[in-house]
């Protein structure tokens, strides 16, 4: 019976064979071809990968592109084996840009950059930290700006209630810079305001967890008494959560006013197509260039990369004036959220800037008061993290590993 | 007089004497009609069913300036998953059901890795690989002999056993992968967050250069395995002993066979192949991961079965099963609207199929007959 499985399938094997002799050459294809690689289904209507998806179709779709020249491989897991193959399999179609979403993706995209036979497509990597100087960039944002402005909503809004304890729901804390700068920008908007509120944050554990999302945003409005949540995480739980409990809460990733109406402020999101219109014009029309027009990208509000979904009447009256102010400092490039400059904004909606070190919650300095020095902790103790502006960046994105003060990590 | 004991409503019989054309045609049209289900099925997502079949059964090598990364790809998957089925069809043979595949696989990659990461880097690449094999075999063959010393002292079911020790080993990988500590010397030193590094060079399996295609070597050991363990199944004493066990363990107690220690020699030896495929695996893909395993351990035990637990034939359904898998994802590349999930449904549709058309040439169904006499019903039973 073996043979005779082995004689129906046979015809498979053969056309596979057959193919060795092809020589044809996909690379000389009039179409430009992008391929992406996706942690979960292409066909999503929530979360991580649909949020790039939709950045990426929408970026195609303005540069007058078809469909047909997007090439998915998706739900690849983190895992080198499956993540080359998918590569292998993106770069036989011809694609000449292939973007890679999960941070996991970083070794096998890294050594598919540096083999000779790829040297003329172009690896882009979300919230990677490698690169090199041809054909492989990394690219995030500064989403923390897009937290302050929502930590301003949520302190205008506790004010107002007269309630000082904020909640925040977190996928992660100090484990990873990316939630750790996330939750710092967030509390450091929120004492702009009002200096006296208290931000608790309780981990997840888990990028997403549904059912723990609601619990734990449950646990910070009964047993904490928050008045706000905000989050870090996938879904929105949180916010349905507060808005069952009567309190209020700041998104994320998307506008949750559709899910919570009656409780949604305002959600830091990522315009996502804003990079990858960039990224595919760019790998497009001057591949060559690519590292020096795009190179590692880490755009913040000035590129319109992050911003906060339009302010909701749930938030207090004012409030679009407040945050609208801080947003045009730092799309100016005036000021920016880690620095030693401290914003202090009054009831009328006055700006005050102060000088002076920033301090964590441990009661140590992380930024110096000269604005010149930042810190880390490492092995248990604090230091200086050497260079200019692009460490200073690096923190952000890389090493941040502390609260500011104002900030406590309860457990869940 | 009437018959107290009722023939049940439905019998499943064994079929007897079907011409070997005849079965292939069978085996011919549960592919076709595999095919047809699935073209459907395309046809609603609005994707060409040629294109796509054509993409998945050459998995995208036609036209394809890296062809050859194809291959090698194919390679890689086909090694671990043939080392599998082989192993397990040996405990099968024995009637002792290792599903513990993806245990035996994972602690194997994991000891395979400690090796590679343990010895000296100037090492040489050879030693070091068959250092790592050894290692991933005897982690491998100890759980194997601990399964099976447990059932035959204590008459532990081996099956659950095995299917717990996979979430065991499962969760000890990811413990490894998660655990940011200095002694955990898996994981990447410069990352922030927790990642397994990849394997000093050392480690990295031996490549054989063709023109642009590289021929891992594992594949040479492994066809020689094949060899191996055809020989030892059909023409050594070991073999037999498995064979007899396999059909009744009471025969082969009576003509003085020594059950216990087949059964606890056979099942060391099928973990042990499992585990030196894991370790095969780490140095193929040069790195640990959760998922390392690519679900050989499930998808071994269906190509042992397929294959009526022959090693010739095990080798023949891998390949086509590999071609299923490769070809599978670049189709559902090649296709808009096609993701990775409708690529895993179709290839299931196909094994389910194949299956099933496999159960229909073994056995057939028999159906009570409604107003049953008083008569002989063997001569009236209708077939389906």
């Amino acid at each position: 019976m073996k043979k005779v499985l082995s004689l129906v399938l046979a015809l498979a094997l053969c056309f596979s064979l057959v193919a060795c002799g092809g020589t044809g050459d996909n690379g000389t294809d009039e179409k430009f071809l992008v391929g992406a690689i996706y942690i979960n289904g292409q066909n999503d209507t929530a979360g991580y990968t649909y949020a790039h998806h939709t950045g990426i179709t929408k970026a195609m779709e303005q540069l007058g592109m078809d469909k047909s020249q997007l090439k998915i491989v998706d739900n690849v897991a983190e895992d080198d084996a499956a993540v080359t193959q998918a590569i292998d399999t993106l770069a036989s179609q011809g694609c000449k840009l292939i973007i890679g979403i999960s941070f996991g993706y970083i070794n096998a995209m890294n050594d598919a950059a540096a083999k000779p036979q790829y040297k003329d497509i172009i690896f882009s990597h979300a919230t990677g930290y490698l690169a090199n100087d041809t054909n492989f960039n990394n690219y995030f944002g500064r989403i923390y700006q897009a937290r302050y402005l929502a930590g301003i909503a949520a302190g205008m809004k506790s004010l107002a209630l007269g309630n000082n304890n904020i909640g925040y729901v977190a996928a992660y804390g100090t484990e990873y810079a990316e939630t750790c700068s996330g939750i710092n920008g967030f509390a450091l908007g929120v004492q702009s305001v009002n200096p006296n509120a208290k931000v608790y944050v309780s981990k997840i554990n888990n990028w997403a967890d549904e059912a723990k999302e609601r619990q734990i945003a449950e646990n910070l409005i009964d047993n904490y008494g928050c008045g706000v949540i905000a989050q870090h995480c996938d879904s929105a739980q949180p916010q349905i959560a507060a808005q069952e409990k009567n309190v209020f809460g700041c998104g994320y990733n998307s506008d949750m006013t559709a899910q919570a109406s009656k409780a949604h402020l305002t959600a830091p999101i990522w315009n996502w197509d804003v990079y990858y219109k960039l990224a595919i014009e760019t790998a497009m029309k001057t591949p060559k260039e690519f590292m020096t027009k795009v190179g590692v990208y880490y755009g913040g509000l000035k590129e319109g990369f992050v911003d906060v979904s339009p302010l909701t009447d749930n938030c207090v009256e004012g409030t679009k004036e407040v945050v609208a102010a801080v947003k045009d400092m730092m799309v100016k490039g005036e000021w920016d959220v880690f620095t030693n400059v401290k914003l202090s904004i009054d009831a009328e909606g006055k700006i005050t800037k102060t000088e002076g070190a920033m301090l964590d919650n441990k009661g140590n300095e992380i930024i110096s008061a000269d604005g010149n020095t930042y810190y880390v902790y490492k092995d248990g103790a604090i230091s200086a993290v050497e260079g200019g502006k692009d460490a200073q960046d690096g923190v952000i994105k890389g090493s941040m590993n502390y609260y500011v003060a104002g900030v406590e990590e309860i457990n869940g | 007089m009437r018959n107290n004991t009722k023939e049940p409503l439905i019998r499943i019989v064994k079929r007897e004497g079907l011409k070997k054309r005849y079965i292939a045609l069978l085996y011919a049209a549960s592919v076709v009609i595999a095919l047809g289900v699935g073209a459907i099925l395309l046809f609603s997502l609005e994707a060409n069913p040629g294109e796509y079949y054509k993409q998945m059964f050459t998995f995208g090598t036609i036209n394809n300036r890296f062809a050859y990364l194809q291959y090698e790809n194919y390679i890689k998957e086909f090694v671990p998953l043939l080392i599998t089925s082989l192993a397990l069809s040996l405990a099968f043979k024995m009637k002792f059901w290792n599903i513990g595949g993806e245990g035996q696989f994972l602690l194997g990659a994991l000891a395979g890795a400690t090796v590679a990461f343990m010895v000296p880097a100037s090492t040489n690449q050879f030693v070091t690989i068959i250092l790592m094999t050894l290692a991933g075999a005897v982690v491998g063959g100890l759980i194997g002999l601990l399964t099976s010393v447990l059932n035959v002292k204590f008459g532990t079911d081996e099956t659950l056993f095995t299917l717990m020790l996979n979430y065991i080993a499962l969760y000890i990988m990811m413990f490894f992968g998660e655990t940011k500590a200095k002694w955990n010397i898996f994981l990447k030193t410069d990352s922030e967050r927790p990642q397994f590094a990849k394997i000093p060079e050392t480690g990295r399996m031996f490549k054989i250069q063709i023109g642009d295609f590289s021929l891992e070597i594992s594949l040479i050991f492994t066809l020689l395995l094949v060899a191996f363990i055809f020989i030892y199944l059909t023409r050594t004493k070991h073999g037999y002993e498995i064979s007899v066990v396999g059909d009744s363990i009471n025969t082969a107690r009576y003509s003085g066979m020594k059950v216990n220690k087949i059964i606890c020699r056979t099942m060391f030896l099928s973990a042990a192949l499992i585990g030196a495929a894991g370790a095969l695996r780490v140095s193929s893909v040069e790195s640990l991961s959760t998922s390392i395993t690519n679900d050989v351990g499930w998808t071994g035990i269906i190509v042992a079965w397929l294959a009526k637990l022959n090693p010739i034939g095990i080798v023949i359904v891998t390949a086509l099963i590999t071609i299923l898998q490769c070809g599978c994802v670049t189709a559902s590349v090649s296709a808009n609207n096609v993701d990775s999930h409708f690529a895993d449904l179709l290839q299931g549709i196909i094994l389910f199929i194949i299956l099933a058309a496999d159960f229909f040439i073994r056995f057939k169904i028999v159906i009570r007959k409604r107003n049953k006499s008083e008569k002989n019903t063997s001569e009236k039973e209708e077939t389906v």
